[in-house]
């Protein structure tokens, strides 16, 4: 169906496609039986067609950089990666991008640059945009500028589970108002149906320019970036936030002599470089007038370089305590309660009983649009029951700390794991209705089998 | 049971490393492996390695992920910016060297024979070691020895003296440092530097070889080097024992550098070119040698320069690193055609007529490459070298 050369049964070519970020190892017992490259919709659709028939459960992969694990299989089956189709093709005229779903994003944002354009998808760069798609995120872009891809999208190719493969969408610039069945994909994490072409509006690269207040607590870091909103300012692209403890081990990684205490950095844009510069500084005033120790908008490459390394430092964080690796938690509060949901991230470990209490926390997050996070670090030598203990510990207070603060989140293909959230926010009617919808469209559910059940 | 306790501890001290991992896949984003999957790439091959030693699984298909490997480095720059910062390459070939030594499963087959012939006649090919110096018929090159001290010893390394694209890189060396009135010669006994063994994991045979070289330095009280070769650059400085035991060792670039700012040598022809210049993993990389190929091509009246896409730390490998210049990986895995082929875009995109480079391997790699593209009228590959005897 995809030529032999395209099929995969090699032992570490399904470890590879069923290992997660998660920090424990994967089970044999979830390993794919085989992993296949479809090239083109036509392969796609009698896959899935073959696999409704005969009742083999399909799992979709773009790229394997989400933070959670629905690329793991959890009924073994096929392993279907998008990553041939990666075709792009940039038609200025009608101002769209058409892209196969395997295309990753760095490509694509190397190859609009070249032309002027921007990719309002800021995942890392190895990441597919049909995953993004697919789980609808943006990566750290601030949903009130850029939207997201359900707002981005002119268009879908999709091969639904049974086969067929069907349109939505079109060439033109404006979108449908009314029904428009192509959102329905965007965002439903590959569970109704395989996106096998991408259509998207082109937007005009910004120019940009990076700005810094330092401040004394990380609470001021969530008041300022409220204020920022409430008080009109030109957003900017980026709006990055980097804790106290987390800023010191940046600095002190680097041999940096930036002032002690919270970081916020965000990347100002404009249509010209003069109207970044004054987005920036206007940003910079507030900073200043909110109380940051120290502010400025960044002129030179290097310094600039070497605030975004404080922040790029993150997977390090936890070494100087002897920590082996991290997990990090995601909470979007809403806007009043940003300083609030910083205070509660200070003192998470503190009077807890279970695996958190163990942990060394350091936040970061990325404040412009709203979304904060806590990086908790667990020690060398912690055997895979317990690593999954704390695993499920992280869940649960995440879990307790967006329901707190009003946030769903989701950025990370995170239905499985947010099951428990998901019924609590919106209840049971909600709940079964998306899960008729996944039997509407996937009668045999071949296609993520588990991940809308809750399995892990 | 001494011997499984020490196959226990070098298992234990991958799985340890390598569970360090964070996952991110982030050193897959500058692996010159990656084509369309991620099992091809640096992430996947360090994760092969993981479950292969914790599942006790050395299967040949192992073998392939783990030789297939370039050792360009790439990957730890990624690594090393925004993740763990670990040493992958330094993993990647000691999984190799286990893999040899302990579980029998490697090299690659075609390389068997080159580690043979590395032992037997001091080069990769097994090509005479009494034609090793034939290059250098006619041009009047003392052999450095104890009875005929020299300056500087000039170390070929194996490709350039074997090889024929090699080969005019040793005599466009030997040709500029006489017209320097350089007082240098080489040794009529060299042998392999011992680099491509260490990176095919066998590293016995790397010491043998570095003992047998070390040997003739000595005898011949050679007090600094002058190589062309970057991987023989590298290995002396970073492998051999002491790092050469003070022996002073430089990359030619470093060399002419030096005596062109003494004046003992003058670049006056003038070449109106458009270059761009690639640089060798071995010689950038992973020696920090970025500046002097530079500099050394802005001192050529006439240049215009053009930087490649990826450059100095992100430079592109060109494919043949790590021993893969004696093997070609399964088809399923991305072949070092695809990898060179790559590179010579770039600079095919940045309009140069001549793409430069310091190294033979990469000399020849990317030459190869430029044929397959059928683009010989577009662009040319040069060694530095020849483009300084032009300016003479």
């Amino acid at each position: 169906m995809v030529g032999e050369e395209y099929v995969y049964e090699d032992l570490f070519e399904r470890i590879n496609y069923a290992d997660t970020l998660l920090p424990y190892d994967v089970e044999k017992e979830f390993l794919p039986d085989v992993v296949i490259q479809p090239g083109t919709a036509q392969e796609v659709s009698k896959v899935l067609a073959y696999a409704t028939k005969h009742d083999v459960p399909v799992t979709t992969y773009g790229s394997g950089t989400d933070l959670v694990f629905p690329t793991k299989p959890k009924h073994r089956g096929i392993t279907m990666s998008t990553e041939r189709m990666d075709s792009l093709e940039i038609n200025e005229e009608y101002q769209y991008l058409e892209c196969g779903p395997g295309l990753k994003t760095g490509k694509a944002i190397k190859a609009l640059g070249k032309l002027g354009y921007f990719l309002p998808i800021q995942t890392q760069a190895g990441s597919s945009i049909g995953g993004a798609v697919s789980i609808n995120t943006i990566g750290h872009l601030a949903d009130n500028i850029f939207g997201r891809p359900v707002h981005n999208v002119l268009g879908l190719e999709v091969v639904l589970p049974t086969g067929e493969i069907i349109e939505t969408g079109s060439k033109c610039l404006r979108r449908s108002a009314g029904w428009d069945l192509g959102r329905i994909f965007i965002g439903s994490e590959g569970m109704l149906g395989v996106i096998t072409k991408v259509r998207m509006t082109l937007m005009p690269m910004p120019e940009t320019i990076d700005a810094v207040g330092f401040f004394k607590t990380d609470e001021e870091v969530g008041h300022v970036m409220t204020r920022m909103y409430q008080k009109k300012l030109p957003l900017p692209m980026d709006g990055e936030f980097v804790g106290t403890k987390a800023c010191k081990l940046g600095c002190d990684a680097y041999g940096l002599d930036f002032p002690e205490g919270a970081m916020a950095v965000i990347k100002a844009m404009g249509r010209t470089k003069e109207e970044a510069v004054r987005n920036a500084q206007e940003v910079v005033d507030l900073f200043k007038s909110e109380g940051a120790t120290e502010a400025f908008v960044i002129e030179d490459p290097e310094t600039a370089e070497k605030v975004w390394a404080v922040r790029e430092n993150v997977m390090r964080w936890g070494q100087e305590k002897n920590k082996k690796g991290g997990k990090a938690i995601e909470v979007n509060p809403v806007l009043p309660l940003m300083a609030d949901a910083i205070k509660s991230l200070e003192r998470i470990t503190e009077g807890r009983t279970d695996l958190i209490a163990e942990a060394e926390a350091y936040l970061y997050g990325h404040v412009g649009s709203g979304s904060l996070h806590c990086y908790l670090t667990y020690p060398y030598g912690w055997p895979a029951e317990k690593m999954k203990q704390f695993v499920d510990a992280i869940w649960n207070v995440e879990k307790e700390l967006q329901l707190k603060y009003g946030g769903i989140g989701g950025d990370w293909g995170w239905f499985p794991h947010r099951l428990p959230l998901y019924r609590e926010t919106y209840g049971e009617t909600s709940y079964a209705i998306i899960k008729n919808l996944k039997g509407l469209f996937d009668p045999s559910n071949i296609l993520n089998r588990g991940n809308l059940e809750g399995e892990v | 049971m001494k011997e499984d306790t020490l196959q226990n501890s070098i298992e234990e001290k991958l799985s340890e490393d390598l569970s360090a991992c964070m996952k991110c896949h982030l050193c897959n984003l500058f692996c010159p492996l990656v084509d369309t999957r991620v099992t091809q790439g640096s992430y996947g091959i360090n994760r092969s390695i993981y479950y292969g030693i914790k599942w006790n699984e050395f299967s040949e298909s192992l073998r392939d992920l783990v030789y297939s490997c370039t050792t360009c480095g790439k990957c730890e720059v990624m690594c090393t910016k925004v993740s763990r910062a670990l040493s992958l390459r330094e993993l990647i070939e000691k999984t190799r060297e286990y893999l040899l030594v302990e579980k029998m499963v490697g090299p690659m087959p075609d390389q068997t024979a080159v580690l043979k012939n590395m032992h037997v006649r001091g080069n990769p090919w097994g090509n005479p070691s009494h034609e090793r110096t034939k290059w250098a018929s006619g041009l009047d090159i003392p052999f450095a020895s104890q009875d005929n001290k020299v300056e500087v010893l000039y170390f070929v390394g194996c490709a350039s003296s074997y090889d024929p694209y090699g080969q005019k890189i040793s005599k466009s060396l030997s040709r500029i440092l006489k017209q320097a009135d350089v007082n240098f010669g080489i040794l009529e006994n060299e042998v392999c530097s011992g680099h491509e063994a260490r990176r095919m994991g066998e590293n016995g045979l790397g010491d043998y070889l570095a003992e047998n070289n070390m040997a003739m330095f000595k005898e011949a009280d050679i007090r600094h080097i002058v190589t062309g070769d970057p991987h023989s650059f590298y290995t002396f400085k970073k492998e051999y024992p002491g790092g050469g035991n003070g022996l002073k060792v430089q990359h030619y670039t470093q060399f002419l550098n030096d005596i062109l700012d003494q004046g003992k040598l003058e670049l006056s022809t003038r070449i109106d070119k458009t270059v761009t210049y690639h640089d060798p993993c071995y010689l950038g990389r992973h020696s920090d040698v970025f500046d002097d190929p530079r500099k050394l091509i802005a001192r050529i009246p006439g240049l215009t320069f053009k930087e490649i896409e990826n450059n100095k730390k992100l430079s592109d490998c060109c494919g043949m690193g790590g021993g893969r210049m004696w093997m070609e990986p399964p088809e399923r895995l991305t072949s070092s055609q695809t990898i060179s082929e790559r590179r010579v875009q770039q600079a095919l995109d940045t309009g140069a007529e001549i793409l430069l480079t310091a190294c033979p391997f990469c000399n020849i790699t990317l030459t190869d490459a430029v044929k397959s593209m059928g683009k010989e009228d577009a662009i040319e590959v040069m060694d530095i070298t020849a483009l300084v005897e032009m300016a003479l």
